[in-house]
């Protein structure tokens, strides 16, 4: 039996040898450039013409959450819609700032009391078969009465749109109604009245998916079930549509499997002044590669291929990658800021000083390592992220630099403890080291899945080096959200894992659901530190209003510093995306989708 | 023999209606999230999180919704629809069972052939070096996790990422409908370096337990008789040795691949092969009920169902076994 042992140690040893020097085969060097950027800026991007033709297959771990557009609402759906619809407006691979029209024949027109958006949409583009007919604006309004009904259930149609005049409170029951605020005068018009002065808001969100025309003849079968059926038989307007059949059924995608796109031959870009140039005849989508470093790494090997929809490679690969593969990696900006809520109705967080002590003394730089280091992201110092609308007037990558506890990316111990000694003067429990001593242990909920579960803990030494003591749950990431975090009622202290990404480029749609008092929901909230500033909600209130440009730009600037010395949270990275291609693969990442554009992307 | 395959036949079908409610009501009572918030979007308000609920049929009480479920499944074999993507749950397991089935048998295949030549060598040579390679090198496939096993023998072998492209590696599992059944020839190079790292923990343990069987055989007053006789040592080990010693083998075939049938778990994530297992994993992580429970009742059916084959053959292995 020993000798049976020694012989499996040696050949265990052998093993560990053999697979040690397979993943150390990069090196670690991250000095490099790529595209033409320093390792880690975001990528600029290249428009220039792709090669015709091809075929090309991205690797994915997961389905896309919806094909209809009515109900998509993550950005992996996002990039499919990109491809297989036109929405009224979207942004071009470059510009994540000013939509583009697509649908829309030309900008919005906002009338002077903000109430009113006229849309005029494009002649000539039709839908694929088996529709087959021209797109007009009856479809826009039917696509908007649909997702808010019952039956369709939409994540966001009521957050951004509810402004229109005859939008229910509740989703409708039964059949789909009009909206009275949605009007058609000619079947390239379509006018939106709005109850309050909220066009900034709502002119910006017509970028998103609820605005991809639904023809209503052919979708009201579907749409009549409980839950509507359309997802699986979506009309499609733009360069490319999942392969379906003669009824529309899309049989090309194959849940949890794989997605077939080919081209929609109904698509004429040119007579239909779509700024797509459609280079590819087709792309796979292979889901189930959630091991992503296999992914990545069969990427970085392979031909034809595109990784990942499910975050940056693997911070080993991607650092061998940029020695090694330097032209087939690209960064962008995720438009989204990650960080560690305080409760602010949790004691000690509901004492303002003891927040501002725990966002001096923590170090951000550590945190960061967690997700790759420098490479993957700047250190967030506010709310507004890199690509937002008012991102520089708030201050660029150093907002809120009146506060001094916001300035030290790697923490300053006597800072904090000059606060800890402030809200010792407040009657908080503060020792005789100048830490927190408070005796309660703080209900603290963590994911359970790297690399958020490492930053959690990272996070966890922190907040005991300050003095506090935890209680430190791990769970999945949605049971974080759903029975945790996003419930107030639960009563957790830290959120360590959260974060707010884009919907579109409007400031707005950064603080508002996530900062203002009036939104705290009692279940999937999402102003986790559950902050309720009557000054900052009145701010917001006023600056909804605002005209979009610098004005409104630097009105939601002054609402991100107000926020930052409120110190509710956290923030510790502006992300960024590192995307992944085949050396024979012209990747052209989207700033919008933050993941490749299927329409700019092409072989080499 | 019928009436014990009739009664065990009637058993199985209580079982799995136990197994069904366990498995409601564990991801009803304690469910790892609320399937409705979840497909609610990133700013769900309570009334959509309403309607959502109501559109699941979550709103109903339990017993209500169990009820319902058995119903479908009892009288019209119907598991419901997933909640994730609205397709039926019968039909998702139906279209990867075929690969998981492939990926099951050919395994068993592979460990069989692998496994019972090194657990008689193994017996036969006793003590010998032989004997010492193989029973090390099987503590080591039998200490090694699958899912360990797998990634590195793709970063070993696999054609592409691996140092020596041998074999096709993660994701070439074809998802045009093909399957070992059908298209042999196209599956099978995709599934040779799976059934190699689903085999290796397996040959192990069968090789080591058919040794242990053997040895103690070999031992045995019959096979003392047989070699006074004069019997050639290949018959004696054959014939007389390794009939006994197999049988039980036989047993624990028929459980393993009940228990693979039902989802080579990791095995699928790793290679990223479109079977039962994956599917679950899928289910699981987005709380996904009706796809839970299908993938779980499929599980527990072919394991019952194993059981009962590998009881009824081992009648005719064993003379001595009468039901």
């Amino acid at each position: 039996m020993k000798r049976s042992l020694r012989w499996a140690v040696m050949l265990g040893a052998l093993i560990a040898l053999v697979v040690g020097l397979t993943a150390c085969g990069g090196s670690s060097s991250n000095s490099s450039s790529t595209n033409g950027s320093k390792a880690g800026e975001p990528t600029k991007v290249d428009l220039s013409a792709g090669k015709k033709g091809g075929k090309i297959t991205f690797l994915a771990a997961a389905d896309i959450d919806y094909a209809d557009p009515g109900q998509t609402y993550y950005t992996f759906g996002f990039m499919v819609q990109q491809a297989i619809n036109r929405p009224l407006y979207s942004f071009k691979p470059d510009d994540t700032t000013t939509p583009v029209p697509d649908l829309a024949a030309g900008p919005p027109e906002i009338s002077a009391d903000n109430k009113t958006i006229t849309v005029k949409i494009r002649q000539g583009v039709k839908y694929a078969p088996p529709v087959n007919r021209e797109v007009t604006t009856a479809d826009v309004k039917y696509a908007f009465e649909r997702s808010f009904s019952k039956n369709v259930p939409s994540g966001y149609a009521g957050t951004y749109f509810s402004s229109i005049e005859g939008t229910p409170a509740k989703p409708n029951t039964g059949d789909i109604k009009p909206i009275s605020g949605i009007t058609t005068p000619d079947k390239y018009t379509i006018v939106f009245k709005l109850k309050a002065p909220q066009a900034p808001l709502v002119s910006q969100a017509l970028v998103m998916p609820i605005t991809v025309p639904v023809p209503e003849e052919y979708a009201k079968p579907f749409d009549a079930k409980l839950p509507s059926t359309y997802d699986q038989y979506v009309a499609q307007t733009g360069p490319y549509m999942i392969q379906n059949d003669s009824k529309g059924k899309l049989v090309g995608r194959k849940p949890g499997k794989q997605i077939t796109m080919v081209r929609n031959p109904n698509w004429d870009g040119k007579a239909t002044g779509d700024y797509r140039p459609a280079y590819l005849d087709g792309v796979t989508i292979e889901e189930g590669n959630d091991q992503l470093e296999v992914a990545s790494r069969r990427t970085l090997s392979g031909n034809g291929l595109m990784c990942c929809d499910a975050g940056s490679p693997p911070a080993q690969v991607l650092k061998s990658a940029l020695t090694s593969n330097k032209d087939q990696i690209a960064f962008v900006p995720s438009g989204g800021t990650r960080y560690i809520a305080l409760n602010t109705k949790v004691k000690p967080f509901d004492n303002l000083n003891v927040r501002k002590a725990v966002v001096a003394g923590f170090d951000k730089n550590a945190l960061r390592q967690t997700r790759g280091g420098k490479l993957l992201g700047d250190i967030a110092t506010g709310w507004l992220p890199p690509g937002i609308p008012g991102f520089e007037e708030a201050g660029g990558l150093t907002q809120g630099k009146q506060y001094d506890f916001d300035t030290k990316p790697t923490g300053d111990l006597a800072l904090a403890k000059q606060y800890f000694a402030k809200a010792k003067a407040e009657g908080v429990p503060i020792g005789s080291n100048g830490l927190y001593n408070g005796p309660d242990k703080l209900l603290t909920i963590a994911t359970n899945a790297d690399p958020g579960k490492k930053t959690a803990e990272v996070a966890q030494n922190q907040f005991t080096k300050l003095g506090f003591k935890l209680q430190f749950r791990i769970v999945p990431q949605d049971t974080l959200y759903t029975k945790f975090c996003g419930v107030p009622s639960q009563k957790v202290a830290i959120c360590p894992n959260v974060g707010w990404f884009k919907d579109f480029t409007d400031p707005q749609s950064m603080l508002d659901a996530t900062f203002n008092g009036n939104n705290i929901l009692q279940q999937g909230n999402v102003n986790w530190p559950q902050l309720d500033v009557p000054a900052i909600n009145d701010a917001m209130k006023a600056a909804a209003t605002t005209p979009v440009g610098t004005e409104r730009n630097k009105a939601w600037a002054k609402i991100n510093d107000m926020i930052i010395g409120q110190a509710p949270a956290i923030p510790w990275i502006w992300d960024k995306t590192a995307l992944i291609a085949s050396k024979d693969v012209k990747q052209v990442p989207n700033g919008y989708t933050t993941v490749q554009d299927l329409s700019f992307s092409s072989l080499k | 023999m019928l009436s014990y395959i009739v009664r065990r036949l009637l058993w199985m079908v209580l079982l799995l209606i136990v197994i069904s409610f366990l498995t409601f009501m564990i991801f009803y009572l304690l469910p790892s999230a609320d399937p409705a918030v979840l497909r609610a979007g990133k700013q769900p308000s309570p009334e959509l999180i309403k309607v959502i609920r109501e559109q699941l049929g979550l709103d109903k009480p339990w017993y209500v919704q169990y009820w319902k479920y058995l119903d479908r499944l009892a009288f019209h074999f119907d598991f419901g629809t997933s909640y994730q993507n609205q397709v039926s749950v019968k039909s998702q397991i139906f279209d990867r069972a075929p690969a998981t089935a492939g990926l099951a048998i050919g395994g068993a295949i592979v460990w069989l052939l692998i496994g019972i030549p090194i657990g008689i060598i193994s017996a036969v040579k006793r003590g010998k070096l032989a004997d010492r390679l193989a029973m090390g090198g099987a503590l080591v496939l039998i200490s090694a996790p699958v899912y360990w096993l797998g990634l590195v023998s793709l970063y070993l072998f696999s054609k592409g990422i691996g140092v020596w492209g041998v074999f096709d590696g993660a994701g070439t599992y074809p998802n045009d409908g093909s399957n070992l059944f059908n298209s042999p020839f196209t599956v099978a190079p995709t599934l040779f370096l799976p059934w190699l790292v689903l085999a290796a923990s397996f040959a192990a343990i069968y090789a080591r337990f058919l040794r242990g069987n053997l040895l103690e055989v070999m031992s045995e007053d019959y096979i003392r008789t047989a070699r006074a006789k004069g019997l050639p040592e290949r018959t004696v080990i054959f014939r007389h040795g390794l009939r006994s010693a197999i049988t039980p083998i036989v047993t624990i075939l028929g459980l393993d691949l009940g228990i693979l049938l039902g989802g080579a778990i990791l095995t699928e994530s790793v290679f990223n092969i479109p079977g039962i297992g994956r599917l679950a994993v899928d289910s699981i992580q987005k709380s996904d009920l009706p796809t839970i429970q299908g993938t779980v009742i499929m599980g527990a059916f072919f394991i019952i169902l194993l059981n009962l084959l590998v009881d009824v053959l081992y009648a005719f292995l064993d003379p001595r076994v009468r039901y």
